[in-house]
């Protein structure tokens, strides 16, 4: 028999699309992204604050991601933006999203049970 | 975060995420922390209090650290593959070293020492120089490579045992080494140059190769030896 694929976590890839979102309209660096995220879902999806370097670490070793050093203000802080692959990631993990995010709304307003009473 | 950012290095290194992700994770959480600090300070509260918020928005170490150890991309060489960084590498590195030397001996025998028969004969000017370098690369990289060794073991908190494979291998090998020269082995009248691993004649009943591997082990250890002893705790879990 076959094995099951089984749906993943439903927060994998989460903070991923979020970050890449963020960074295709211009480079940020940490604090940034996770007061644009916080500020951006309405404090509905809060990322720890600390927490979101490793995924940012994790994005750039994937090329998803590229970082330079700039000062600002007299502190030198780590800027992130997105590369032509990360576009690439962005594209595919929003259509994963949708199709999950529609498929859980269906659910919701009992689309598919209705269709059937009716 | 001075104290909670050596707790979280020293979880990392020995949990065995490469030091260069170690150093900039904890270069951007300081950051990250001054921000929030400057944050709080401005909404009002105290530098005491700032901080105190900041340390708990930034989140716990067990949470920091867990966020980088289940990253499998993050983890060094040598705490995925030791037997490769301690083992395989030390040794290829010895015969690279190796290699140079000896071609450094067989260049300068045909240079500066067309008409003998061995290059281990009294030599003179810039072959003296010449010479030198190789037999300093001869001698010197075993020990070299072991205090490389060493050197990865500490950063990466590693316990004695891998390490110590490597140390062994090395001073085996740089001890039981013997590089023989002579004109007439070949024909056609240029040198040979061989290698070979041989304990060698005896001093006081003991083989010189092992006196020769021994003072390589004990130079090459040293330095590992007065790290644990200044961090007696600094040891990880890849032994």
């Amino acid at each position: 028999m076959a094995a099951r694929e089984t749906n993943p976590n439903f927060m994998n890839g989460v903070p991923e699309l979020l970050i890449l979102r963020l960074l295709q309209q211009g480079e940020m660096y940490g604090y940034e992204i996770v007061h644009a995220i916080r500020s951006r879902t309405d404090t509905v999806i809060t990322l720890g604050e600390g927490v979101v370097y490793p995924v940012l670490h994790g994005l750039e070793g994937d090329g998803a991601l590229r970082s330079r050093r700039k000062t600002v203000n007299g502190r030198s802080r780590i800027y992130y933006s997105i590369t032509r692959a990360g576009s690439h990631r962005l594209a595919d993990l929003s259509e994963s999203w949708t199709s999950r995010a529609a498929a859980i709304q269906k659910m919701l307003t009992g689309g598919q049970h209705a269709e059937v009473i009716r | 975060m001075p104290k909670s950012s050596d707790e979280l290095r020293e979880r990392l290194l020995r949990a065995g995420v490469a030091p260069r992700h170690v150093r900039r994770y904890l270069t951007e959480l300081a950051d990250h922390l001054a921000d929030m600090r400057a944050e709080e300070e401005l909404a009002g509260r105290s530098r005491a209090e700032a901080e105190c918020a900041a340390l708990i928005r930034l989140g716990g170490i067990d949470d920091l650290a867990k966020a980088m150890i289940e990253r499998p991309q993050f983890q060094s060489w040598c705490a995925r593959a030791p037997w490769a960084t301690f083992g395989l590498a030390p040794l290829f590195l010895l015969a690279g070293a190796y290699v140079v030397a000896l071609f450094i001996l067989w260049s300068g025998w045909r240079m500066f020492l067309p008409g003998a028969d061995t290059p281990f004969v009294r030599i003179h000017g810039f072959a003296i120089f010449y010479f030198g370098v190789g037999k300093l690369i001869y001698f010197g990289a075993p020990i070299l490579i072991g205090w490389g060794v060493g050197l990865i073991a500490a950063r990466q908190r590693f316990k004695e045992v891998w390490p110590i494979v490597g140390f062994v291998l090395i001073a085996l090998i740089g001890g039981t080494t013997q590089v023989h020269a002579s004109r007439s082995a070949v024909p056609g009248g240029f040198g040979h140059i061989s290698m070979d691993f041989t304990l060698g004649p005896t001093v006081s009943g003991v083989p010189y190769g092992l006196l020769h591997g021994l003072l390589i082990f004990t130079l090459m250890v040293l330095p590992f030896i007065i790290w644990r002893i200044q961090n007696p705790s600094s040891s990880s879990a890849f032994d």
